[in-house]
Order: C-alpha cells, then structure tokens, then sequence
C-alpha cells in the first residue's frame, strides 16, 4: 500500500516534480528577512543576555562559596572561644572547690586545736580547784582534830588548859606526822 | 482553501486506500508559507524575549529550558566543535538551530501543519550562508592557502593532484551546501508527505464511515493510517529537532575546518 503511495506521489511529482526543487522569490525573500530578524534578536539580545546570566550566575555562585567559608572560619574560631572559655571556667572552678577544701581544712584544724586548748583549760582549772578544794579540807580538818584534841585533853585533865599553847603543840605534833 | 483537502475531495474512497491529491505539489502550494516563515521569526523571538528577558539566577522551568538549548548550542557545538574561537559564531549558530528546529516544527502544529524547511528556498538560504562564511573565513584566516589546502589535502602524491584536486574541489565545494540543503529538505519535504496523506486519508475514511458512504469494514483502514500517523507524527518530533541539530553541527563542522588548517 504504502509502495502504491509512493508511486503515485512520484508519478505527480514527476508531472512538474521540478516546481517543488526551486526556491520561489517571496519565500527566498521571506526566508531572508525572518533569518535576519532571528540573528539580530540572537546576536544583541539572547546571547548577550544569556552570557551575562551566566557571569552573574557564576558571580554569585563564587560569592556564596566565599560567603560560606567566611561563616565557617568565624563559627570554628567562636566554637574555639567557646571551648577555651569552657576549659577556663572548669580550671577556675576546680581552683575555687580546691581553695574551699583547703579553707575548710584550716578552719577544721583551728577549731580542733581551740577545742583542745579549751578542753585542756577547763581539766587544769578542774584540777586546780580540786586540789584547793583539798587543801581548804585538810586545813579546816587539821583544825578540827587540835581543837578536838584540846578538848579532849581538857576533859581528861579536868583544867582548862593554855589553849594557844596546846594548839601549837598539837600543830607541830600533826606536822611532824605530815613530815613523816 | 486548504490545497490538501480540496485535492483529497475528489479521491474515491470506497475504491483507494490512500486519499492522494490529484497532484502531490499541491502539498506543498501553499501562498502563505511567507506568512509562516515571518510567524517562525516572531515566535523565536518572543521566546527569547520572555525567557531572557529579566533572566533569574535561579531560573524558572521555562528560563530553564530556553538556557538548555541555548547550552546545547553554545556548548556542544560551538565550543566543543569549533573551540574557543566558535563563541564568535554562536549567535549565528542560535539563529540557524531555533530557526530550522521552529521551522520543522511548524508541521505539528494544528492548523498550520506545514513546516516551512521544506521549501526548498529555507534550506538553500542557510547552507548558502554557511558556505558563505566557510569561503570567506577561510579566506580571511589563511589565504589563498585555504583554498591549495582545500583541494590538495596534505600528502597527496603528485600524480594524483589533478583526480583529488577535481573530486576535493567539486566535494567541497559545490557538493557540501546542496548536501546540507538536500538533507534538511529531503526529510522534512519525506515528513510532510507521510502526515498529510496519512492523516489526511485517515480522516476521510472515518468520516466516509460517520456519513455512511462506506462501510465500518472498509471505513477500519482510516483507523489504521491514524495509528501509523500518530507514530510517524512522533517520529517527526524527533526528525525535527534532529535535523536542526545535525543542520547546526554540520555548518560548525564546515566553520572549524576553514578555521583550522588540516595540517
């Protein structure tokens, strides 16, 4: 069928086929100008335009790379700030807990120290009143037992005795007692 | 008014199996391929005025493709064919790709189906052009030179000088603007042929069917040449922006050699 078509397309072709083979003056003239006007839209317009987007596009392409790393460096030296601020506060605040430890060392040591020294203070003082205490007891006793004695002898001897001298007598007798 | 139709009026449908115009010229008789021409023009135009118009460094879908193709052109013929010299013949290279490609393009679009590459003056016109700036660049770029060169490539014997001066000269020459010419016409005048007589018979045959003149048996052949006419359709949407593709690559090619002594 489609050879049928063909035969019967050159069999017409053939009667004034040569028509078809020559360019007719309103198309050449035609083809010509609208050529011309496509080339003169290409030449000053589109192509220009298109290599400057393409400049501009490569402009900015460039200009955001270099923007971007400009961040980047500032954000790595910020987060470089950061982790040296970081590092500094943890040194001082181990400083400071080190200090209060050893603060709180000192005012233990001090306030152990006073403790002891008070404690001390307050056995001498016990001590010292006991053996006053015992002192003041063994005078009054001592007195007691001459004037018992005088008494006693007194009631023995049925007189009354020299009383001052019976006392020294039994004074010097329970010092000697005292010395032995 | 429409030369295909008013031709196909008088074919026999209920005998052919092709509605052929009483004379295939009538085709391609259309007064107002001028008119699609200057509409061609306009249309380039207009894309690339509303493509690049206030062109965004984060272009839109259409900006987009508008830059694709000029890429495509810019890039992969004109820098890489030609080289960094090929930049100066961009805007001529542009102007040659959306022409014919719009051009073939024409064939596609309801109502107008008709693409003006396929009058033999578009093709003739541009091919001339190339191997107007083929002789002229050459010139300018090395001389006479270019024109010893062209005939007498590097390391021909003597004795063979006269046959390859002859073949060169006439190859070169006289063959490479009909060639390129030939190649464009040939397949878009090929393309054209195929749509309109299968679309324009499958049409007849469906409505021969619609109005009763013919049976739904015979009335099936139509539905048959709408199919192949689809796929031919589609193949011609290919065909055409190949053929403005290798149209361009070629008058690059012709360009770099005139730019660019062989040896």
């Amino acid at each position: 069928m489609i050879a049928d078509v063909l035969i019967l397309a050159e069999e017409a072709t053939e009667s004034s086929g040569i028509d078809l083979l020559i360019p007719t003056v309103p198309e050449l003239v035609g083809g010509v100008l609208a050529f011309a006007v496509v080339f003169f839209v290409m030449w000053k317009f589109a192509w220009p335009q298109m290599q400057q987007l393409l400049d501009n596009r490569q402009k900015a392409i460039a200009g955001q790379i270099q923007e971007a790393e400009a961040i980047k460096a500032e954000a790595q030296s910020l987060l470089d700030d950061y982790r040296q601020q970081v590092a500094g506060a943890k040194s001082e605040a181990n400083q400071i807990v080190e200090a209060a430890r050893s603060q709180a060392d000192t005012v233990k040591a001090d306030l152990i120290a006073k403790a002891q020294t008070e404690a001390q203070g307050i056995v001498g003082k016990a001590r010292e009143d006991a053996s006053s205490e015992k002192a003041r007891a063994m005078t009054e006793a001592r007195q007691e037992v001459a004037n018992l004695s005088i008494d006693l002898a007194e009631k023995v001897v049925g007189n009354s005795l020299d009383r001052a001298a019976q006392k020294s007598l039994v004074d010097n007798y329970l010092a000697s007692l005292e010395g032995a | 008014m429409d030369p295909l139709i008013l031709a196909s009026e008088e074919c026999d449908i209920a005998r052919e199996v092709v509605c052929v115009p009483a004379n295939v010229l009538d085709l391609f008789e259309f007064n107002s391929v001028p008119i699609f021409i200057g509409l061609g023009a306009v249309i380039i135009a207009l894309v690339m005025y509303f493509a690049l118009r206030k062109p965004k460094l984060v272009p839109g879908k259409f900006q987009a493709s508008v830059e694709s193709l000029i890429s495509l052109v810019s890039d992969s013929i004109a820098r890489d064919v030609i080289g960094p010299e090929g930049v100066k013949y961009v805007p001529y290279l542009l102007s040659l790709f959306f022409f014919i490609w719009v051009g073939n393009l024409m064939e596609l679009v309801p109502g107008i189906n008709f693409p003006f590459t396929s009058r033999m003056a578009i093709p003739l016109t541009l091919a001339l052009l190339t191997w107007v700036i083929f002789v002229v660049e050459g010139i300018r770029k090395q001389g006479l030179h270019f024109f010893l060169d062209l005939i007498w490539p590097p390391g021909v014997p003597v004795a063979l000088k006269p046959l390859v001066g002859l073949i060169e000269f006439v190859s070169t020459l006289i063959v490479r603007p009909f060639s390129l010419t030939v190649r464009l016409f040939a397949n878009l005048v090929a393309g054209h042929v195929m749509l309109a007589l299968l679309l324009g018979s499958a049409g007849f045959f469906l409505l021969g069917v619609l109005g009763g003149d013919i049976s739904v048996l015979r009335g099936s052949i139509g539905a048959a040449w709408f199919v192949v006419g689809v796929a031919i359709f589609m193949f011609e949407v290919l065909v055409g922006f190949l053929q403005a593709y290798i149209f361009t690559l070629l008058s690059a090619v012709y360009i770099e050699s005139s730019l660019h002594p062989q040896h």
